[in-house]
């Protein structure tokens, strides 16, 4: 300990590498970011846009097609009662965690780089929440009637089960949404006076003064949105972690092999963020491409931590299935045993579903491993391709852990093998064009970068800032 | 309870007094005019043909007081019509009434009660006093109360494809008499029946129209079977087995408990298959057959032969029994038969041999009917050495009389000495063997006149089809299984008009067509001889059979010299290299074909393939692999120059080069349910080979065809020591409670919970009721009768061949069928059947995870479904270990499950969901909803249903008794008053159910019982259901006995064991 004293220097300041490259000025920020919303509508949003609507008109239309006809239209069985759906479920609700976390956890742990990314993250988060809300609702047998899933008080005097985790569900996803579309609205409200500020026609200058909400940019009103603003990043932390830990109970607290098991709440969040991260890529990368003047906002550090968070929580995804299947074999249980090793493995099995059991095992453990290399994690298409593999993988890893539980458990007399329907795929691509559709309308109308939050982060913000003397640029 | 008096309605002084019929009363003029007023609407459905709601209910009005008075009554015989908008006094509204009665079949009349609600019979009941019945019943007694309700049935008379009237064809059949003269010309054929009414008008006829001809023809007959008694014991004498008299039988190709038995042959089975403790007697089974049956599955020892090879077999038994008691008459009629074509395991022969002649007199060989009667011949030899006659078989003198046969009459028609026709029942232009070319002979002839159930093949080829009366809507009389004389008596008018077979041989007969049961009760005074009638036809009806009727065992003497001759000269046709067997083998559903049209039937899966809604070729694995074919692989199978392409499914246990064809599938003339399901197999049988032949040819086609199996998975997966535990008798006596710990329940702690529901605790504190069943393994044969019970019971709809094959039938209790082995590639496996229901959880993983509170549990400790709640989220179908709830995935009681008929053409039932699509027709047909029970709900799609333990019976046993108990308070329903339905139809007695509060009830006994498990105890979920593991009483000398059962024993170590045959199915 003496020696440490000695020892001890203050060590030389690193120079941080700046959040925003080619030291932009506020003007500039405001100017690049307002003009994506006030400049006429590019030629690439319309092709973009309207397959993807297209896409989503189809997938609305599958969904009146199976509400009109029944679940039957889906290929789910009497073994195999979940299987597209709740997948797409809990893949769009894992997606829907990157937004909030970048947001909220982030924002508490003064992780200045997210600035630039978590307005678009949590509109992200948002329509993925969407997409996914979808799914529990249209796949039950009545929809009609699926307001029984409601706390209400009503002529039956029957209340929601409270020992099932479909309700908690229910009551998870509601309250995240709803808090994740406050968090987001709130940290718009600045923005969203910048925007009216600087509008030239009427009807925009009217809407966006409406959703302003009177924001004048004084000081009282600056200590009230700070405050409202860490009140909720403290109120969506919690949420981040519980919401997919709820959504693994669903599956946690049955009793059917490969559901029935206590890692899946962490093992979910990770997957979670960790899918979550690679759609936010997904989204961010192309529309660095298209708007260039963002460059200097997104950055390659943005990628690069980005990236490593991926390759971290991959990580932890990828000891959770090898944990899985430990806990398989040394529980002794053969039917634990069968659901990993048979069922999921295709050891000795026909193995119905076994290549998607490698599909996601590469896809999820083996892809991310790339960005242990830094040169990966900057590279654009590297990430990008590692991102495209980990959707797929984190789609597969909930339809490996749906379908196989359901198809193979206890009794063989009632396995049954599953296959999708016409319906299920298409209400699934669906989904993506809602996904998309609602992204793209964002990027349009709303400013998809927060700038006043980018503006606190440039060294002009700093009140011990000083110009350098020779000029960067 | 004293009797009610009927309150007649006050009868008009003029006009008609009653009418029989909504035609007499809808023909008036008056009538009409007073409908068109009063129900404009109403008028026009009366138009119509179709039973509507409207005058269903006059009909029903109709039926119950023609019926006259409940079971514990007697029955009046005045005929009155109540409307019923005027109540009907001694009709309790939403109470039953039960009447007894007997459904006619080829091995006699089944006992039965039907229950009626509101004059319309719902549900199918064994006849409780019966000792035959006991309250059982089978698959097709319980589905004939669909037949009735079946829209495509007769429902016109039909002259020459243009509907007629009943009036001209009786004025047609007038005709016909007036010319017939003395019968020359006149033939009949008609099904098998052993009603003594019908062999009275039989007599009558024939005394009328002494030269008119008289045919006999079942396609599934037991002719061989005679022609063997007639040259083994002499004529006029049937040899009936008494099988609950043999400590050791064997089966030589009779599957005695599937298609060759009935309630009667299972219940004498099973009697010796009760093991209450380890000092229990079981008998023992030894079964040489090609296929697996529902026997060969039970069998302690079985042995895989092909059909062809079984007289060779017999043969190598016989030597063996020979040898050791130099029967003199048994080596005369061995000797006399040709050389073995084929080599036995001689030890399995030799030591199945030793065991029969160890149990001289107490032993029983039984030979398929559908083996040639010379290998019958010998094995009566057999019995007869063996000392059996007379002791576990008995003789029993024959009732009808001779008829000729079908190919006697195709000569007739040949030489042109058949002028008129009358075929009633059957379908021969569909059944007929193929070389008499029956449809063209039928039409070669000048009048066919036809009663038919259906408009069908031959149907199609007659001047006249009449509509033939169901059994629930005609005057009957028959002799059951033991020959004791039954009754059968209406539930209901007939739906569409229509002709009993009795009233029309009674018009021939010279007689008035009988508008009641005039013709039954001269039979019944000939034969009861009463000394009071009212009183003993009342109590005939009531009872539904003649007390003391049962026919007494006529001396059986074995004629060793004649079987001899019968023998003589007689070879057994041998297995060609390259050639194959085609075995045409009853169906355990559609039988013959007559059910092919009952939706139910089609949709319960084969006891052994599992195949719904279609027939297949059965074949071994090795065969297939030779053959090229996989599972729905469409094989051409060629037999002289007839050629059937058949989908293939591969079954486990098959003898090689033998391939089984279920007969009844592939009907052309047919209605929607049995339009397009399954292969013809007919046109590959002729007269000289009708049950099997030899020298066949088979190829792949390399098309495919997709059937759909309710089981695709057949194997075990080496879990048969958690699921389906057995022993040997043995390996019991030394430990009795051997059941208890194996598999998981070997290893696990005691399951403790943190949590103790009080209510589950103290359940008594409650309800005084604890429902509970057993179901003993060892009885259970797999029948599926059970399955059929539970459909008409709860309403379960059917969902059509494409839902199947999706994996969605709705049935509540399946029976699930393993094959097990050791060797993943044995050829000869052994076989389990596990009926499966709710488990009735008392700790249910499905009630945890609803979230809308639909399923709970309910005081007395039913899972109960709330269908109103369901919103149809199916988690609790996926967290249910036992995968026993069922979804509406449609709205299978709204669409129409045949809407695929509209598109005959269209083979390829996989293409879409259009059937099931917004344009498709809603709504069942009227009929349709007739067969409901009114007690239980009709699902809608989307919600959650399963095994509910009937529990309308349950709520109606408890209102019943608290009725009766009044203010005393003692609300316990008294000990097994009442059953479920799958309980209640087991020929086999093998589900036990009642209340486990109760230590008096039989259920509770049976829990006791050291066999008992519960299935996945380690899940805790503490099913209310308990298994009682199957004992197995092999023969330790046997060859392999020592593997018996080893498939279901835990692994030993971590060596693969205990695994599947043949993979994914």
């Amino acid at each position: 300990m003496a020696e440490s004293a000695v020892t001890l220097t203050t060590p030389k300041e690193l120079e941080r590498v700046p959040l925003v490259t080619n030291d932009r000025k506020h003007t500039w920020i405001t100017d690049k970011v307002s003009s994506i919303v006030e400049e006429r509508t590019p030629l690439w949003w319309w092709v973009a846009f309207l397959p993807c609507s297209l896409i989503a008109m189809i997938g609305l239309f599958c969904i009146g097609y199976q509400i009109s006809n029944g679940v039957g239209v889906w290929g789910e069985n009497k073994t195999v009662g979940w299987a597209w759906d709740i997948t797409n479920f809990v893949f769009w609700i894992g997606i829907g965690h990157a937004g909030t976390l970048i947001s909220a956890i982030l924002f508490l742990t003064r992780q200045k780089w997210r600035t630039s990314i978590n307005r678009a993250a949590e509109a992200m988060t948002l329509f993925a929440v969407v997409c996914a809300g979808i799914f529990p609702g249209i796949h039950v047998g009545r929809v009609w009637m699926a307001w029984f899933l409601a706390p209400i008080p009503n002529a039956n005097g029957i209340w929601p089960n409270f020992r099932s985790p479909l309700l908690w569900d229910v009551f998870a996803v509601s309250t995240y949404f709803t808090v994740s579309v406050l968090f987001w609205y709130t940290g718009l409200v600045p923005d969203l006076a910048t925007l009216r500020d600087r509008a030239k026609s009427r009807v925009a200058k009217y809407l966006y003064g409406i959703f302003a909400l009177g924001w004048r940019g004084s000081n009282r009103q600056w200590r009230h949105y700070e405050m409202a603003y860490l009140l909720l990043a403290g109120l969506s932390t919690p949420l981040v972690l519980s919401v997919h830990s709820v959504v693994s109970f669903d599956f946690a607290t049955s009793i059917v092999p490969g559901w029935h098991t206590t890692i899946f709440p962490p093992y979910f969040v990770a997957g979670a963020i960790f899918g979550g991260f690679a759609m936010v890529l997904t989204i961010l990368l192309p529309a660095r491409l298209l708007y260039p003047q963002l460059d200097d906002l997104v950055t390659r550090q943005h990628v690069d931590k980005m990236s490593k968070i991926i390759l971290l929580t991959g990580t932890i995804v990828g000891y959770a299935y090898l944990t899985e299947l430990f806990m398989a074999y040394y529980s002794g249980n053969p039917f634990e045993k069968f659901t990993f090793f048979s069922a999921r493995m295709g050891i000795d099995n026909p193995g119905w579903y076994a290549w998607a059991y490698y599909v996601m095992m590469f896809c999820n453990v083996i892809s991310p491993q790339l960005f242990w290399i830094k040169s990966m994690r900057t590279n654009y298409i590297a990430v990008m391709t590692v991102c495209m593999f980990v959707n797929v993988g984190m789609w597969f890893e909930r339809f490996v852990i749906i379908v196989t539980s359901l198809a193979q458990d206890f009794l063989p007399s009632s396995w049954r093998h599953y296959s999708p329907s016409w319906v299920e795929i298409w209400t699934f691509v669906g989904t993506f064009g809602i996904f998309l559709s609602l992204f793209l309308l964002f990027m349009r109308f709303l400013p998809m970068i927060c700038m006043f939050e980018v503006k606190l982060v440039t060294p002009e913000a700093d009140p011990h800032h000083e110009p350098k003397k020779e000029g960067q640029h | 309870m004293s009797k009610r008096i009927l309150q007649h309605p006050t009868e008009p002084a003029t006009g008609r007094k009653y009418w029989r019929s909504l035609g007499q009363l809808g023909d008036t003029p008056e009538f009409r005019g007073w409908l068109t007023r009063e129900f404009p609407q109403g008028a026009a459905e009366m138009q119509g043909g179709e039973v509507s709601r409207r005058n269903f209910l006059q009909l029903m009005g109709a039926s119950m007081a023609l019926a006259g008075l409940s079971f514990a009554g007697c029955r009046r015989p005045e005929k009155h019509l109540v409307p019923f908008t005027r109540g009907v006094e001694w009709s309790i509204p939403g109470k039953p009434i039960f009447y007894t009665t007997a459904r006619p079949s080829r091995r006699g009349y089944a006992p039965l009660v039907a229950v009626t609600h509101d004059g319309r019979p719902t549900k199918i009941e064994g006849n409780p006093q019966h000792p035959v019945s006991k309250g059982a019943t089978d698959m097709h007694s319980q589905s004939s109360v669909l037949d009735l309700y079946d829209t495509d049935r007769a429902r016109f008379f039909v002259k020459k494809g243009e509907k007629s009237d009943a009036a001209a064809f009786e004025k047609a059949l007038d005709g016909l008499i007036g010319a017939a003269g003395d019968g020359a010309g006149l033939a009949f054929l008609l099904e098998k029946n052993n009603s003594p009414t019908r062999e009275r008008l039989h007599g009558e006829i024939a005394k009328k129209f002494p030269k008119a001809s008289w045919t006999v023809y079942e396609p599934l007959g037991t002719e061989l079977a005679d022609e063997a008694a007639a040259a083994a014991f002499g004529g006029g004498v049937a040899a009936v087995p008494v099988i609950d008299k043999a400590d050791v039988i064997m089966s030589l190709d009779c599957d005695f408990l599937g298609v060759e038995g009935d309630v009667n042959t299972i219940r004498e089975f099973s009697a010796r298959r009760k093991v209450t403790g380890p000092g229990s007697k079981m008998n023992r089974l030894y079964v040489a057959e090609n296929r697996y049956t529902v026997t060969g599955g039970i069998a302690d020892h079985r042995v895989r032969v092909p059909a062809s090879q079984i007289g060779a077999f017999a043969l190598a038994l016989a030597a063996e029994i020979a040898t050791a008691t130099k029967d003199a008459a048994l080596v005369q009629t061995a000797t006399a038969f040709g050389t073995p074509a084929m080599q036995f395991n001689a030890e399995w022969v030799k030591v199945s041999a030793e065991d029969l002649l160890k149990n001289k007199g107490a032993s029983l060989v039984l030979v398929g009917s559908r083996q040639p009667a010379a290998v019958q011949v010998l094995v009566a030899a057999i019995n007869a050495a063996l000392g059996n006659i007379g002791k576990t078989i008995v003789g029993r003198k024959l009732t009808e009389k001779p008829a000729q046969s079908i190919a006697e009459l195709s000569k007739d028609i040949d030489d042109k000495k058949v002028k008129t026709l009358v075929i009633v029942g059957g379908n021969p232009v569909y059944n007929a063997p193929e070389d008499l070319k029956w449809a063209d002979r039928q039409k070669s002839v000048e009048m066919v006149v036809r009663l038919g159930y259906y408009e069908d093949e031959t149907a199609a080829h007659a001047h006249w089809n009449a509509p033939l009366t169901h059994y629930l809507e005609s005057w009957g009389d028959g002799l059951a299984a033991d020959g004791s004389y039954v009754s059968v008596q209406p539930m209901i008018l007939p739906l569409f008009g229509g002709w009993s077979e009795l009233d029309l041989l009674a018009k021939f007969a010279g007689l008035l067509k009988p508008t009641g049961p005039e013709l039954i009760q001269e039979t019944f005074k000939a034969l009861a001889k009463p000394t009071e009638f009212v009183g003993a036809w009342a109590k005939f009806l009531h009872d539904g059979f003649l007390a003391d009727s049962a026919a007494k065992p006529e001396a059986l003497k074995f004629d060793g010299a004649a079987a001899a001759k019968a023998v003589t000269g007689k070879s057994l046709a041998a297995l060609a290299e390259g050639a194959y067997e085609v075995v045409f083998t009853g169906c355990a559903k559609v039988d013959d074909g007559r059910f092919t049209n009952n939706g139910w039937l089609q949709e319960i899966p084969d006891p052994i393939t599992k195949i719904a809604w279609d027939n297949a070729a059965l074949i071994s694995p090795a065969t297939a692999k030779k053959l090229g074919v996989e599972d729905n692989g469409l094989i051409a199978i060629t037999v002289g120059n007839n050629t059937l392409t058949v989908a293939a499914i591969l079954a486990p246990g098959h003898a090689e080069n033998s391939i089984s064809i279920a007969l009844g599938y592939g009907r052309t003339v047919v209605g929607q349910v049995g339009a397009h399901t399954g292969f013809n197999a007919y046109p590959l049988r002729t007269t000289t080979s009708p049950y099997f032949v030899t020298g066949a040819t088979a190829k792949a086609t390399g098309k495919s065809y997709k059937l759909a199996l309710t089981q695709e998975h057949w194997a075990l997966e080496g879990r048969g020591s958690d699921l389906t535990r057995e022993a040997t008798l043995e390996e019991y006596k030394a430990k009795p409670d051997f059941a208890k710990k194996m598999g998981m329940d070997a290893h696990i702690p005691p399951n403790v919970s943190l949590y103790t529901n009080p209510p589950l605790n103290k359940p008594e504190s409650l309800d005084p009721h604890a429902w509970g069943m057993v179901v003993d393994l060892n009885t259970c044969i797999g029948c599926s009768a059970c399955m059929v019970a539970c459909q008409s019971e709860n309403n379960i709809p059917i969902v059509g061949k494409e839902q199947v094959a999706e994996g969605r039938e709705m049935h509540w209790i399946r029976t699930d069928r393993y094959f097990a082995s050791t060797d993943k590639n044995d050829a000869d496996p052994e076989m389990v059947s596990q009926p499966m229901m709710c488990q009735h959880c008392e700790n249910a993983p499905c009630e945890t995870v609803c979230p809308v509170n639909a399923t709970v549990h309910s005081e007395d400790g039913l899972n109960v479904m709330a269908y109103n709640r369901c919103i149809g989220t199916r988690y609790c179908a996926n967290n249910c270990p036992f995968k026993v709830r069922r979804f509406n995935f449609f709205d299978y009681n709204e669409r129409n499950v045949h809407g695929r008929a509209k598109n005959p053409d269209d083979r390829k039932l996989f293409t879409g969901l259009y059937e099931w699509n917004l344009t498709s027709e809603r709504g069942a047909e009227d009929v349709t909803k007739m067969s409901k029970n009114p007690n239980v709900t009709v699902r809608m799609r989307g919600v959650m249903e399963k095994c509910t333990f009937c529990v309308q019976r349950i709520q109606e046993a408890k209102i019943a008794t608290k009725v009766a108990v009044r203010d005393s308070g003692d609300v316990r329903i008294p000990t097994d008053a009442f059953t479920t339905a799958c309980a209640q139809a087991c020929p086999a007695d093998a589900i036990t159910f009642g209340d486990i509060n109760n230590p008096e009830s039989a259920v509770s006994k049976l829990k006791a019982s050291e066999r008992g498990y519960r299935l996945l105890e380690y899940l805790n979920v503490g099913s209310r259901v308990t298994y009682l593991a199957r004992i197995r009483n092999p023969n330790t000398e046997m060859p392999g006995a020592k593997d018996i059962g080893k498939a279901v024993r835990p692994k030993q170590g971590h060596k693969k064991a205990g695994h599947e045959t043949g993979g994914k199915h």
